[in-house]
């Protein structure tokens, strides 16, 4: 039982994790209609800003930047690529990132190498004890920090005119931008925030017990991709719940691999594709996602 | 696609709607609509914009489904079926907006049309089989004709992006024609034409109509089109059938005057 | 306009007609078709080019000019002598880059037909490639032990098991159907983010089939007696060893890939194909029962990433799980959008650039700037080559619609076609 507590919770801060990521990434969906394939390099980038420069000036300040950095890497990406794309089908928009993708993640991984980066982060290996379970600090870091961060950013989503205004441009583009929304700031935005987003997430994927940022820390950001979709694309509840989901399962497959034996080793990495398969067999447009309206 | 081998009795059967109803997030698009298409006949379904025409159209393709409510072509019920089963009943239609890939010719798209009348497969294609090639020298003779007949026989190695619009919506027309339809759904199909594209339009849909015996239910806002094509009327208005007859009927409807000319409506 | 008024209007007999819809009518059993004036449907005769302006960019089946008929035979015939002579020029490490480039063709067309054609994302293809691959292995090898792990083989005849690989690969694509009919464009992309997570468990946890982490061996191909392994033989003094024959399998494979799937595409089903990419709700309409398209064409595709990955595996020799990652789908990706998408050349085109790419840089990496050998620490020969085809995808789409396969000279005419 306790076995079962800590993994549930070492879980669902992970899932929270996972859930920052795919909420970015439902957000540059919302508001471009680009599916991101480059959003794990994002969080790369965010992490490798942290990584190189805490030594130098602290981790807060260095963490700040980071997050600055990978805001301005999407932003970059949104102005400098993929607005000039706009109107192109939504395939080609997806592997127009794929393309931008293999740019900066061929960048990273080659001034990474095969090194371990630490991010330097102040909860170091500390463990909490909660009654009977026992969990690292980062972990509970990471589950406080996400939910702070998710929660302020639906509000922002909700109540401010820029919440207003992607909400808008998301609905109908074209009748959004006649009633004065500026589109290219909405896309702007978005892609920046998703960036930020992402730079926290690459923090917590980073900590103990995972032992530091390196190459194969893009591939675990991926698990983003099957938490979005799972939800749902277009929502960002289903990024929400997709991310817990995912979380758990990995958590849960990873923590009872002993009894799992018979699936082979490594059966926590691939839970979540798996879940993300079943569950698109039962809904194909995900847990929270809306059918795709035809407009005809 | 076993469907459309389906044999045809000669004539298309009735048309007949019954409270059809469609609801989209809360807001009921189509409220209880029912009419009848008789067999051969053009049947124009009128409104003001926002009146619920084209969810008429779209449910009738089977692009969406009703919430309640039946649609049947002769015996077949046609709620529930997918829109590829729906065309294999010999129902056609064009799009208000465009739905021409630009830079496919003419000839492509019009081939497209024969779809569901033709027959070979991935491997018979790939191979080209005799029985493949030969199908298809077929069915290009007869795209010719059909392209001849509406006016494009000059436009078939056209890219379709290429042409005037007015054009492009014949080559839509054109392309539901090739379907050799038993009903042919034609949404605004003079919309956006100039003065002459329209009468060559109308003539070739009165053409249709003479000469194959097929039903036609027309979607349009220009009435001079609707009042010289249609047999029967059914006026909507956000949602709700509020008048319906002959053209003449109709037109001294005083609701449907009241629809159009809109007392105390909120701008559309 | 008034001779459509009193026409008989040509759309006639066929649609009531007793044969029903399937049988079109032919232009003399048509009761009243001749109507549209001038418009004569005497069998066979192909009217005058519609329109000089646009004449050139010829319907498929009208004839264009036979002065470029010929240019382009000579053309193709000269190629192809040039590639059939290659094995007696070439030494093996470029031979073996040709190689990797005709298989990675097969694959990357089977790719353009799903994502180029279709309209279909898939990052899936590696894990087809890694089916045909081992699946070859297993049902030709002969099983017994090999790096510590017992292999299981079924020692079948070297040319059954290519093929029944590449059905293999084709049953996995239907497995997975039911998510590729139903997904639309990038949402499938993402789904079959599962398929390459599901492949490398695969391969490194049953043992008994994929050999692991080191792999397996690959039994040589044998067809009409002859072996393609190393026994050498010699013909005009070059000594031909499994490069070098497998070279002609690999093209006469490539070759039989390139037509049919160009006949796919100019037919029926590359129509239908077409036709969901552009609107899929129209397609639907048309007639064209859209999930089914999307799970053929899914199926079709992981059949050429089969047959791709059976020829990876008799040009490596070996077979190691981790070549099938994601990078190699990405590549795929890559190549199609770089060659041009949704057309067959573009494919190869594609596939050549980005597979030869990084063989140019290693050879000549002492000879380019900023280019260093592998570890010394600066920018390697296989980084630079991802640098500069990552910039190819979005700069291609960008400036050149339609990609390098639209270069071409031979025709100036085709309009750009819509990429994707």
């Amino acid at each position: 039982m306790t076995t079962f507590l800590e993994l549930l919770l070492g879980g669902l801060s992970m899932g929270s994790v996972y859930a920052l990521i795919a909420l970015g990434f439902v957000v540059i969906f919302k508001a471009t209609e680009v599916v991101n394939f480059a959003h794990a390099s994002l969080l790369l980038a965010g992490g490798w800003v942290t990584a190189v420069l805490h030594d130098d000036i602290g981790f807060w300040p260095a963490l700040a930047v980071g997050i600055a950095s990978a805001a301005a890497v999407g932003a970059s990406v949104e102005f400098l690529v993929m607005r000039r794309y706009r109107g192109q089908d939504q395939s080609v928009l997806a592997i127009v990132t794929i393309g931008v993708d293999i740019l900066i993640t061929t960048d990273l991984t080659r001034r990474i190498g095969t090194d371990v980066l630490a991010l330097g982060d102040p909860w170091g290996d500390a463990v909490v004890h909660l009654g009977p379970v026992t969990l690292p600090q980062t972990r509970i870091a990471a589950l406080v920090s996400a939910t702070v961060l998710i929660g302020a950013f639906l509000l922002v989503f909700r109540y401010t005119s820029w919440g207003v205004a992607m909400r808008a441009a998301a609905e109908k583009p074209e009748t959004a931008a006649l009633m004065g929304v500026r589109l290219g700031r909405v896309s702007l935005a978005a892609w920046a925030v998703a960036g930020a987003l992402a730079a926290v997430a690459a923090l917590f994927l980073t900590v103990f017990p995972t032992p530091g940022l390196e190459r194969a820390t893009s591939l675990a950001a991926l698990k983003a991709f099957p938490a979005a979709i799972l939800g749902g694309l277009d929502s960002t509840t289903g990024a929400l719940a997709g991310g817990l989901i995912v979380g758990v399962t990995e958590a849960m497959a990873t923590g009872y691999q002993s009894q799992l034996a018979f699936l082979g080793r490594g059966i926590g990495d691939l839970a979540p594709y798996l879940v993300m398969v079943a569950v698109l067999l039962l809904r194909p447009a995900g847990l929270f996602g809306t059918k795709e309206p035809a407009r005809v | 696609m076993t469907a459309s081998t389906a044999p045809h009795e000669a004539g298309p059967p009735p048309l007949t709607v019954s409270d059809v109803t469609v609801r989209f997030a809360g807001l009921t698009a189509l409220d209880a609509v029912s009419f009848t298409v008789e067999p051969g006949s053009v049947h124009a379904v009128i409104g003001p914009n926002g009146a619920g025409k084209s969810t008429c159209f779209n449910v009738l393709s089977g692009v969406y489904r009703a919430a309640s409510g039946s649609v049947r072509f002769g015996d077949t019920e046609l709620t529930g079926l997918a829109p590829h089963a729906v065309a294999a009943l010999g129902i056609a239609r064009t799009f208000q907006n465009l739905a021409l890939p630009p830079h496919t010719t003419v000839a492509d798209s019009l081939l497209l049309g024969r779809h569901r009348l033709m027959r070979s497969g991935f491997l018979a294609a790939g191979l080209r089989l005799p029985a493949a090639v030969r199908e298809d020298r077929r069915h290009r003779e007869r795209v010719r004709e059909i392209a001849a007949f509406v006016g494009l026989e000059a436009d078939l190695a056209a890219p379709a992006g290429s042409l005037p619009y007015g054009k492009q919506k014949l080559v839509e027309l054109a392309r539901a024609l090739c379907m050799e339809p038993r009903l042919l759904l034609l949404d605004e199909p003079v919309a956006g034409m100039t003065a002459d594209e329209r009468q060559r339009t109308a003539a070739v849909v009165a053409g249709v109509r003479d000469g194959l015996g097929i039903s036609i239910v027309l979607v349009e806002h220009d009435m001079g089109v609707v009042m010289r094509l249609a047999d029967a009327v059914t006026v909507l208005d956000f949602g709700k059938r509020i008048g319906g007859g002959t053209p003449a009927q109709v037109q001294s409807d005083p609701a449907v005057v009241r629809a159009y000319l809109g007392e105390e409506e909120p701008a559309a | 306009m008034s001779e459509h008024e009193t026409a008989v209007p040509g759309p006639q007999g066929a649609p009531t007609g007793p044969a029903g819809p399937t049988a079109p009518t032919t232009p003399a059993a048509a009761p009243g078709p001749e109507a549209p004036a001038g418009h004569t449907t005497a069998s066979g005769r192909v009217p005058a080019q519609p329109d000089g302006g646009r004449s050139r960019t010829a319907v498929r089946g009208l004839r264009p000019p036979a002065a470029r008929y010929r240019l382009r035979y000579a053309l193709w015939a000269a190629g192809g002598v040039v590639l059939l002579a290659l094995p007696f020029y070439l030494d093996r490490f470029w031979l073996q880059a040709g190689l990797f480039a005709i298989a990675a063709g097969i694959g990357a067309i089977g790719l353009n037909l799903l994502t180029g054609s279709t309209g279909q994302l898939s990052m899936g293809h590696a894990f087809f490639l890694a089916v045909g691959a081992y699946g070859y292995c297993v049902l030709a090898g002969e099983g017994g032990r090999s790096g510590g792990h017992q292999l299981v083989g079924l020692g079948l005849p070297s040319w059954l098991a290519a093929v029944l690989a590449v059905a293999l690969a084709g049953a996995a694509g239907g497995l997975f159907s039911p998510i590729a009919g139903r997904l639309r464009g990038a949402y499938l992309g993402i789904a079959t983010l599962a398929l390459i997570f599901i492949g490398q468990h695969v391969l490194f946890n049953a043992t008994a089939l994929t050999g692991g982490f080191n792999g397996r061996p690959v039994e040589p191909l044998s067809l009409l007696g002859i072996t393609f392994d190393d026994t050498e033989t010699v013909i005009a003094a070059v000594p031909f060893q499994s490069a070098e024959k497998l070279w002609y399998v690999a093209l006469a494979a490539l070759l039989a890939c390139a037509l049919f799937a160009r006949g796919v595409l100019r037919g029926r089903p590359g129509r239908a194909l077409n036709a969901i990419r552009d609107h899929n709700i129209a397609a639907g309409v048309m007639g064209v029962p859209v999930a089914r398209y999307r799970a053929a064409v899914f199926v079709l595709s992981s059949m050429y990433a089969g047959l791709a990955g059976v020829l990876l595996a008799l040009v490596f020799q070996r077979t190691v799980p981790d070549y099938f990652g994601m990078v190699l789908s990405l590549e795929y990706l890559a190549m199609i959008v770089i060659g041009g998408l949704g057309t067959v050349a573009g494919a190869v085109v594609g596939a050549a650039f980005v597979s030869l790419l990084p063989q140019l840089l290693t050879r000549y990496s002492d000879a380019l700037p900023l280019v260093s050998a592998p570890g010394s620490g600066g920018v390697s020969p296989g980084e630079a080559s991802r640098y500069l085809y990552g910039a190819a995808v979005v700069a291609v789409v960008l400036f050149l619609p339609g990609g390098l396969a639209r270069l071409r000279p031979s025709q100036p005419a085709r309009p750009p076609k819509e990429p994707v």
